[in-house]
């Protein structure tokens, strides 16, 4: 079909001013694929969709959302008010504001994975570190873009969150109170701090697109990597995007639809996972929730941060655990990529997903003294995975890494 | 394969991390089941002649209109039946009880919350307004006056007084209490997202559709990948 259009006369006008048939060709009827990636590939272009989904919803949700915390009848605000209005009474509202709620879970679910893949094949490596690093800045655009969305709906979850993360700044030595201030707008959470993070909740996604582009270039300059974490030199080896990959992509992202219409449609609240209990009860800076902990994207983060007596500490140790990804690709010193053929690594990056995920169990409970201890045993391992990377190499013994795919 | 390997851990942690989660929290008594039906348009009427007569005493539903009850084909009232409830209230006014919030502070200490979202509002939902409803027993201790003990609200003591007066009722009214317990929990849970019903008949054609695209672009997958050896 693209074949037919690219023989149009209105395409070879086009082409003429653009050299858009010079860019297809190059970006994806000849754009080399290697032909052995599995379905964890998958998970890049999911995100794109996503991406593209929340943007579209946020910009019709913000046709009818009013950032204010004004009060209004029964405890309420007007932004909470706005938000049920949305649910009520605009047409399918209901439908825009489910996919927007379950689509900001659903973005860190394939992200999740997508950054889990480079982690276990080792696409980070040598190439590719700055498309790794182009991504880590990705991953902290979606966490404040995530956090400042989910304060807009006013409840006591949105409330209190803010209250606890925007603290968390005041304990930075000299600078700290004031960077909170400024990012409150205040010396408390109130309306001030809604406005600006509404601002900020349309800045990021911009951003983040235009990162993504950047993200996407850098890949296409050098292409994807594979499973077996090979470079590959005989063309034999690579198949051109189109359609191969876009058939396979179009496949991948009806399978994921069928989940994430499934959570929309019929479980949208994904049992206070995805739209927390407390968040359906309007904010009250009086009431403080009885346990208040983040969305489960951000509670792995969170266990970090609590792992430590001190303030100050538990913040430095939550921006390492973040900052040490953008060195990881330096971290990381064996010349094998792939875990396929490192014995240890992929025994210590098995443990390190499962580790993540109990850092997250931790900060979504209600903390007790054993949780704290399983917490900080999780947080340990989280940087010792990092820091042990550099000496793998010296006691390692890789496989053998085939010739060709 | 590899991959399967790699899914397979995934996985496993996945269910690791996300198995119960749900813990009663304080004073929290075991929620009883209740049994609602928000489609059953009986008992979501039912429920809202019990929220009408009992509860709008002292609570509200604000984000409910009067327009609402006609427009929701699940309560279908008629117009007569609406202006009667309605008073010389607007169509366009949400349900507010008449209770003002400081009378309702100087009688009861604190005030009434809004029940427009109380089912998703609390853990366990309308299984917890079902079962605070009818949790209502004399303190064990003695030290909390009858009517403010429940065994089922976080910490036992609650300001709002047994509103079906569950406590001491004979054996034979038990059948009609828990009845009217059940059908205000369906007529909360309905009220609560009142799209709801659409959302699952609109979500049963999206998921028939989606399942048949789905197969057919993976038939269409494997075709155009026939002649490549991977």
């Amino acid at each position: 079909m693209l074949d037919k259009i690219m023989k149009t006369q209105l395409f070879a006008w086009i082409d003429k001013r653009t050299d858009a048939g010079a860019i297809i060709k190059s970006q994806l009827t000849e754009y080399p694929a290697p032909k052995n990636l599995n379905y964890m590939w998958n998970f890049g272009s999911l995100a794109l969709l996503v991406l593209v989904l929340q943007i579209l919803t946020g910009i019709f949700l913000v046709m009818y959302y009013k950032p204010s915390a004004e009060a209004t009848f029964g405890g309420f605000s007007v932004a909470f008010d706005s938000v049920e209005r949305i649910m009520r009474d605009v047409n399918f509202g209901w439908l825009i504001r489910y996919m927007h709620a379950v689509g900001a879970s659903m973005f860190f679910v394939v992200v999740y994975m997508h950054i889990g893949r480079g982690l276990y094949y080792g696409s980070f490596k040598a190439p590719r570190e700055l498309l790794w690093i182009i991504g880590v800045v990705i991953l902290l655009i979606m966490q404040g873009s995530a956090f400042f969305g989910y304060l807009l709906p006013w409840g006591q979850m949105s409330f209190w969150g803010a209250v606890v993360i925007t603290n968390l700044f005041g304990a930075i030595p000299v600078l700290g109170e004031y960077i909170g201030q400024v990012l409150v707008g205040g010396f408390a959470v109130g309306d001030p701090t809604l406005n600006r993070f509404f601002s900020l909740h349309y800045l990021f996604p911009l951003l983040l697109a235009a990162i993504v582009g950047g993200h996407i270039h850098a890949l296409h300059v050098v292409h994807s990597s594979n499973p077996e974490g090979i470079d590959l030199h005989k063309p034999e080896e690579t198949i051109p995007f189109h359609p191969y990959y876009t058939i396979k992509d179009a496949f991948g992202v009806a399978f994921f639809l069928l989940f994430y219409c499934y959570i929309v449609f019929f479980n949208p609240q994904m049992g206070g996972y995805f739209i927390e209990v407390d968040n359906y009860v309007p904010a009250n800076n009086l009431q403080t929730p009885a346990h208040i902990a983040p969305v489960w994207y951000l509670t792995p983060w969170y266990t970090i941060l609590r792992s430590f007596e001190s303030k100050l500490l538990g913040v430095a140790a939550m921006g390492a655990s973040l900052g040490i990804l953008f060195v990881l690709p330096f971290l990381c010193r064996s010349a094998v990529r792939s875990a396929r053929y490192r014995p240890v690594y992929q025994i210590m990056v098995i443990m390190f997903f499962i580790d993540v995920i109990v850092l997250g169990y931790c900060g979504h409970s209600s903390p007790t003294a054993t949780l704290k201890v399983v917490g900080q045993i999780a947080t340990a391992y989280y940087f010792l995975f990092f820091v042990s990377l550099p000496f793998l190499p010296k006691f390692e013994k890789t496989k053998p890494v085939p010739e060709g795919i | 394969m590899k991959m399967t390997k790699f899914l397979m851990a995934m996985i496993a942690a996945s269910v690791m991390g996300f198995s119960s989660q749900a813990v009663a929290s304080g004073g929290g008594a075991a929620l009883e089941h209740a049994n609602i039906d928000v489609t059953d348009q009986e008992q979501l009427r039912r429920g809202l002649t019990v929220f009408t007569d009992v509860c709008m005493g002292c609570h509200s539903a604000k984000y409910l209109t009067y327009g609402g009850l006609m427009r929701y084909p699940e309560l279908g009232l008629t117009r007569e039946a609406v202006d009667e409830l309605r008073g010389d209230k607007s169509l366009m006014d949400g349900m507010k009880s008449d209770l003002s919030v400081e009378d309702a502070v100087v009688s009861y200490g604190k005030a009434p919350p809004d029940l427009s979202l109380v089912v998703p509002g609390r853990r366990g939902g309308a299984d917890y307004v079902y079962s605070l409803l009818i949790g209502y027993e004399a303190d064990p201790e003695g030290k909390v006056p009858d009517g403010n003990w429940n065994k089922v609200f976080p910490g036992n003591r609650i300001a709002m007084p047994d509103p079906l007066s569950w406590l001491d009722h004979d054996a034979d009214e038990t059948a009609e209490l828990t009845q009217q317990a059940e059908d205000v929990s369906a007529f909360l849970a309905f009220i609560a997202d009142p799209h709801q019903n659409t959302r699952r008949a609109i979500g049963c054609w999206v998921m028939g559709f989606l399942l048949l695209l789905t197969l057919v672009l993976w038939r269409l997958k494997v075709e155009v990948w026939k002649d490549i050896k991977h």
